[in-house]
């Protein structure tokens, strides 16, 4: 018997080696919401993450000078309209108290840096600089001031995952701001779309898309885009919307995470997309 | 205890800092090469198909716990083609493949086999052209990494140009 399966080991070795490999691999897959492997994905990218912040921040100086000019520009831009909204302000609150409705508007947004990135063409995932010590949670969204980024994934005591829009994993409640028509957006591998939509729903190119507040995921709305191109699908019922979304993932360098969760009683009820 | 079992733990942190922080600046269109891989058919071409698929499986495994991918799916996909790079192993292939730019042909098949199977995983569905999701998730990112490999070839070996 043993001379039999030394016999097998040595003829088939390479074969049972790869087969045990693919079996594991294949094992792990079907694993991923586990909380071990959660853990055990925590520790791991929290450790490698101090080392990656290091360098990547070497690296980055060099693109620092670009963003300096174009920081500039926008501060020029945004002093404009904070002048602006100043004066709606003072009116807003005029016309508020007139009517005695109380402002209860106030976001908690945390500022933080892109470490690492991983990028693939259909998981794209992101690393940053603030963790559970700073109170974040799998699920609130991280946004830059052009827009939507990703979702919080998984977090260690310094550092979090992120999931980005272009991540096939990731699907999100969202809606035309002006046509109020909500639908189901995901990246496909090469595009940004809303899928399955009526044919009969209104949507033009050039329309703008944020997240909308029915979103088990995130409950206000955050600008992700606009629509680019109407496709129609193969049935010919449904319409695929594509969209050009406003923050480029591959570019993007210093981000904000919306420290909100979604209600999650409210998450039990529904169904929730992003636990998939 | 061989140096040689040590050699890809040593090489993989410098590899998967680059890989993270350095990359994504070139990337084109999204598209990136992936070092790993490149490491990965190395190792295999020059110490045997067993050394490759484990080597692929390790990394495959610590880069998806590292990056936040789906646990397993690199590792899937890094076991196999570090398997499929081991066939240009061997005393008499080792010079040809791992010296010369064949090297790059083997980083070439052994990236398409490694993309075709990581997006078989992560993207395909029903409604997916497969030949358009070929093109654009496997063979774009293997001629970058192909291209890329070349570096293996020309910088430390001098014998490419003979």
């Amino acid at each position: 018997m043993f001379k039999l399966l030394s016999n097998v080991w040595n003829q088939f070795r390479e074969y049972l080696v790869l087969v045990s490999l693919v079996i594991i691999s294949l094992s792990l897959l079907t694993q991923n919401n586990n909380p071990q492997v959660q853990n055990v994905r925590a520790v791991a990218f929290g450790s490698f993450a101090t080392v990656t912040s290091v360098f990547y921040d070497l690296f980055n100086i060099t693109q620092l000078k670009n963003d300096n000019q174009v920081l500039r520009k926008l501060n020029a831009e945004m002093m404009i309209h904070l002048s602006m909204l100043r004066e709606q302000g003072i009116l807003n609150r005029e016309l508020k108290g007139m009517l005695e409705i109380k402002d209860t508007t106030s976001l908690p947004l945390l500022p933080a840096t892109i470490v690492s990135k991983s990028l693939s063409i259909t998981q794209n995932t992101i690393t940053i600089n603030a963790g559970i010590k700073e109170g974040i949670k799998p699920g609130m969204p991280v946004l830059s001031y052009r827009g939507l980024v990703g979702i919080i994934q998984t977090c260690s005591e310094n550092f979090s995952i992120a999931r980005t829009i272009k991540n096939v994993d990731l699907k999100l409640t969202v809606k035309n701001e002006n046509k109020r028509l909500n639908g189901i957006m995901k990246w496909d591998g090469e595009k940004l779309v809303i899928v399955d939509v009526p044919r009969t729903f209104d949507f033009d190119v050039g329309d703008r898309i944020v997240t909308s507040e029915i979103s088990s995921i995130i409950p206000i709305p955050i600008p992700v885009g606009i629509v680019s191109n109407i496709e129609e699908d193969k049935t010919g019922l449904l319409n695929l919307i594509h969209i050009k979304p406003f923050e480029e993932v591959l570019s993007v360098e210093n981000v904000f995470i919306l420290m909100l969760v979604e209600n999650t009683e409210k998450n039990n009820l529904e169904l929730n997309f992003y636990n998939r | 205890m061989k140096l040689k079992y040590f050699t890809p733990l040593i090489v993989f942190i410098p590899v998967v800092l680059i890989q993270l922080t350095v990359i994504p600046f070139i990337s084109i269109q999204g598209v990136v090469p992936n070092l790993l891989l490149i490491a990965v058919v190395y190792f295999s071409i020059s110490n045997g198909q067993i050394f490759g698929t484990v080597t692929g499986a390790s990394y495959g495994l610590l880069f998806d716990l590292i990056s936040g991918n789906l646990v397993g799916s690199n590792m899937l996909s890094n076991t196999v083609a570090g398997f499929i790079a081991g066939y240009f192993s061997g005393e008499t292939k080792r010079e040809k493949y791992l010296y010369t730019y064949s090297f790059t042909l083997v980083v070439f098949m052994s990236a398409l086999i490694n993309a075709m199977i990581f997006s078989f995983f992560s993207v395909m569905d029903f409604n997916t052209n497969f030949l358009q999701a070929l093109f654009n998730h496997a063979l774009l990112p293997s001629i970058y990494t192909s291209i890329v490999s070349i570096l293996v070839v020309i910088i430390p070996y001098k014998r490419a140009f003979d």
